[in-house]
């Protein structure tokens, strides 16, 4: 671990059970000395930011008075080309939002596609989502958990963390061939069923990942060093972050317990078993430790799920929405039509809008969708929880010491695809 | 559900009553500026005046009925072709009753302005800026309004339906260049 | 069923750090150590533990499920399967194929004169693969690109066709995977 101070913050608020704030006083020399604001410029690619974001910083030695971050390096105009698109064309877009956890992004695109078209996959789809998300959110927790141990210094736990993800990527592989464009999930149902062998692979790689993850927290959450830079650092107060629009672990870590998984159940969120971490002073040793207690619910969900998987079809019987199978559309006449439609026309909505949220790796997903009952969009807005995210991350940072940026950047886990959209 | 915006003239209380108490105290506080609600899909929307729309945000925010703390998104939608154009659209989650709303503000395109919510939730900052980028929209009294994702020199607002999606922009900075894609020797 | 809401536990960490942290010191060297051990050993062995793969010396095992780049299936007589109904054209997102259908001296059938895939484009989601209704473009498991200019990048029928022998075990996967 590299020699950096972590102490000294301003912390608002002194009531905090743990967070400790310890302001440094300025001395008598440092009030002589001439004051000009040195500014530093980190990014668009810092070794010490996972994402191409840029932050200007206003310094006053190593205090940081002044901070703004600029975002946009990563736009891509996925609004533009799905609207250009048929519906079903976004799938392989959603991928690329956030694109450590995309199952999630194709989940929640289908989630909304399919509150709009009124219609509901079946139910064994409905339990291969749930596995699909949760090993996706799995991968996104190591991959946070990783960035922000390598930029502390801590390389040996990166790589854990990687290796574990690797392991959740593997069973990516199986669901759908891919381990990140994953381009799974399709309006009423999935691309393809997975092979008998799952439950098996299942198991054993969230076994090993499990073991990974052991070693990850045996190696970082008795070391002073990490705490030191973690504790008492990025904290703003829960109803700021309310009014910031902030979601996911970084809220939860101060204690609201709002996640859309409980709030609102989608799929069969509501007939598993499962806890909801929550912190209690909201910086970032909290959302550190909430990403860690919600692998290990992913974990016990993802379980559950392989047992109670019920056989069955995983595509809605509609032949306006779905494609047949291959066989059928080679051996009968009205399938070929259906889906030479499908593909040129696209599925059609009845005319409407709609807002569906998902519970993202960092935050509320939502898709809000426009049709005007044609094959394509009018518009398919992602609500992304890594912008309104990143936004909080000046009022953190302010005040606070230069090293503080980077446990901040990496716990608020910007992901730029997501993002910048 | 019939489209919503083509209802925007009719006085609201031609619809039928809405299963949401949000939208039903709306509709009664608010009358004649509240224009439609709809619950399509179980979404709750109202269509709100321009001029009440501070007015909305603060009592949705403020009232315990209602408490819509969190401002989610905000963003906009071009309807080329109908008018009014473009429809600014919030969705708001309240936290503690667990509830959503949808908040749409028809907007004609010549006059294409509406007030921030800054004031009322602080994060509506980026999300206004990047409509702003994309579509174009002022927003009356924000902060800081610039572009977010675009860089300045960018002409035009891309999300517009009447921007192409093919269309190239002007390259900016020193060794501004076009070259050949297809026939660009690497190795060169 | 239902999602209980519990807090996480930080006020112990420090204590178990030990005194300096001398505790947790001992601990990570224990972890590192048993790592750098096992690997040594399956090293010494022959039998690898680590994660990552000698490539190109080495290869992975690739899934059934594999999507890697789009290709021709070529029928046993040498003929491409495709029968240029453009299907795969449209539902390609990225608009990287292109087609210049022609017909074939059989009545009945058409062909591809021309099949381009700009794979430089192409970003292997597979939705060629899932509209195609004859089975004729199936998604292979290769993987390298590379060329020496962008124009290098764009495969046609001749660098696309791969005869379908090779690619039975995709063919069944198709198959089974998109039988409903
Ligand atoms: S894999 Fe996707 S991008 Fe590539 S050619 Fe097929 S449809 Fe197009
Ligand atoms: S969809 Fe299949 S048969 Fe039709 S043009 Fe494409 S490859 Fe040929």
């Amino acid at each position: 671990m590299s020699d950096t101070h972590g102490h000294g913050h301003h912390v608002e608020e002194e009531e905090k059970p743990v967070a400790k704030a310890r302001p440094i006083e300025p001395t008598e020399d440092s009030l002589d000395l001439p004051f000009e604001p040195m500014e530093l410029k980190m990014g668009p690619s810092h070794p010490a930011t996972h994402g191409t974001v840029r932050i200007l910083l206003k310094l006053d030695g190593e205090r940081i008075v002044h901070s703004e971050v600029e975002v946009g390096y990563l736009h891509r105009g996925f609004e533009k080309e799905c609207e250009s698109g048929l519906w079903y064309q976004a799938f392989p877009y959603t991928d690329r939002l956030n694109y450590v956890s995309p199952i999630i992004n194709n989940v929640g695109y289908a989630l909304a596609c399919e509150k709009l078209f009124g219609i509901e996959a079946p139910e064994r789809a409905q339990w291969l989502r749930v596995i699909a998300s949760e090993v996706s959110r799995m991968s996104d927790h190591y991959t946070c958990l990783g960035a922000c141990s390598l930029e502390l210094g801590a390389f040996t736990a990166f790589l854990y963390a990687v290796e574990a993800r690797e392991q959740l990527w593997d069973l990516h592989d199986a669901l759908c061939g891919a381990r990140v464009t994953t381009n799974y999930v399709r309006i009423g149902g999935l691309s393809m069923d997975v092979g008998r062998d799952f439950r098996e692979l299942a198991k054993e790689r969230l076994a090993a990942a499990g073991k990974l993850q052991q070693d990850l927290e045996d190696l970082l959450l008795s070391n002073p060093i990490f705490l030191d830079r973690m504790e008492g650092t990025g904290v703003l107060p829960k109803e700021k972050l309310i009014e910031l629009g902030v979601t996911g672990p970084v809220l939860r870590a101060a204690g609201v317990p709002y996640d859309v998984r409980r709030a609102q159940p989608y799929l069969v969120y509501d007939r598993i078993d499962y806890d909801v971490p929550i912190g209690e002073a909201g910086d970032n040793l909290d959302r550190f430790l909430v990403r860690i207690e919600e692998l290990k619910q992913s974990r016990r969900m993802i379980e559950q799920c392989v047992e109670r998987m019920p056989e069955g079809p995983v595509d809605v019987d509609d032949p306006h929405v779905r494609l047949a199978g291959k066989g059928r559309v080679f051996e009968r006449m009205e399938e070929l039509i259906a889906q030479f439609k499908i593909v040129t026309e696209g599925p059609k909505p009845p005319v409407g809008e709609v807002y569906q949220a998902v519970e993202g790796g960092n935050g509320e997903l939502g898709f809000y969708l426009v049709s005007d009952g044609t094959g394509r969009p009018v518009k398919c807005r992602p609500r992304s929880p890594s912008f309104s995210n990143t936004q909080a991350l000046s009022p953190m940072i302010d005040g606070a010491m230069l090293a503080d940026v980077i446990p901040t950047f990496d716990m608020i886990n910007m992901i730029g695809g997501e993002c910048d959209r | 559900m019939s489209d919503p915006t083509n209802d925007a003239t009719e006085p609201a209380d031609a619809l039928v009553q809405p299963a949401s108490p949000v939208l039903r105290d709306l509709l009664s506080r608010f009358a004649g500026r509240v224009l439609a609600v709809s619950e399509h899909r179980g979404d709750a929307t109202a269509i709100v005046d321009r001029a009440a729309l501070l007015e909305v945000g603060r009592h949705l925010r403020d009232d315990a009925a209602c408490a819509f703390d969190m401002l989610l998104d905000v963003t906009a939608v071009d309807y080329l072709g109908r008018r009014p154009r473009f429809e600014v659209v919030y969705h708001l989650l309240s936290i503690d009753r667990n509830d959503r709303v949808r908040i749409k503000v028809p907007l004609e395109e010549e006059d294409l302005v509406i007030p921030s919510v800054v004031p009322i939730w602080a994060g509506a900052d980026w999300l206004e800026r990047e409509t702003f980028d994309l579509y174009g929209v002022r927003f009356d009294g924000h902060p800081n309004l610039k572009r977010i994702y675009l860089y300045e020199e960018f002409e035009g607002h891309p999300l517009r339906k009447d921007y192409p999606k093919e269309k190239r922009q002007p390259l900016i900075g020193p060794g501004a260049v076009r070259r050949d894609p297809m026939n660009d020797d690497l190795t060169r | 069923m239902a999602a209980r809401v519990v807090t996480v536990d930080r006020r112990s960490l420090r204590a178990k750090g030990g005194a300096f942290g001398a505790r947790a010191f001992a601990k990570g060297l224990s972890v590192t150590w048993r790592h750098f051990s096992r690997n040594l050993m399956g090293w010494v062995r022959g039998t690898p533990t680590v994660a990552t793969v000698m490539f190109p010396e080495e290869d992975v095992v690739k899934p059934a499920a594999f999507r890697g780049m789009p290709v021709l299936v070529q029928m046993d007589d040498g003929k491409e399967r495709c029968v240029a109904c453009g299907l795969c054209e449209w539902a390609c997102p990225v608009d990287c194929i292109s087609i210049d259908p022609a017909e074939t001296p059989d009545p009945i059938e058409r062909h591809p004169l021309r099949f381009d895939i700009d794979m430089g484009r192409c970003m292997y989601c597979g939705l060629c693969e899932e509209a195609c209704p004859e089975e004729a473009i199936v998604m292979s498991d290769r993987v390298e690109i590379s060329a020496f200019s962008r124009g290098g990048i764009v495969w046609n029928k001749e660098d696309l066709l791969v005869p379908q022998d090779q690619l039975a075990r995709r063919l069944d996967w198709i198959r089974r995977s998109y039988d409903r």
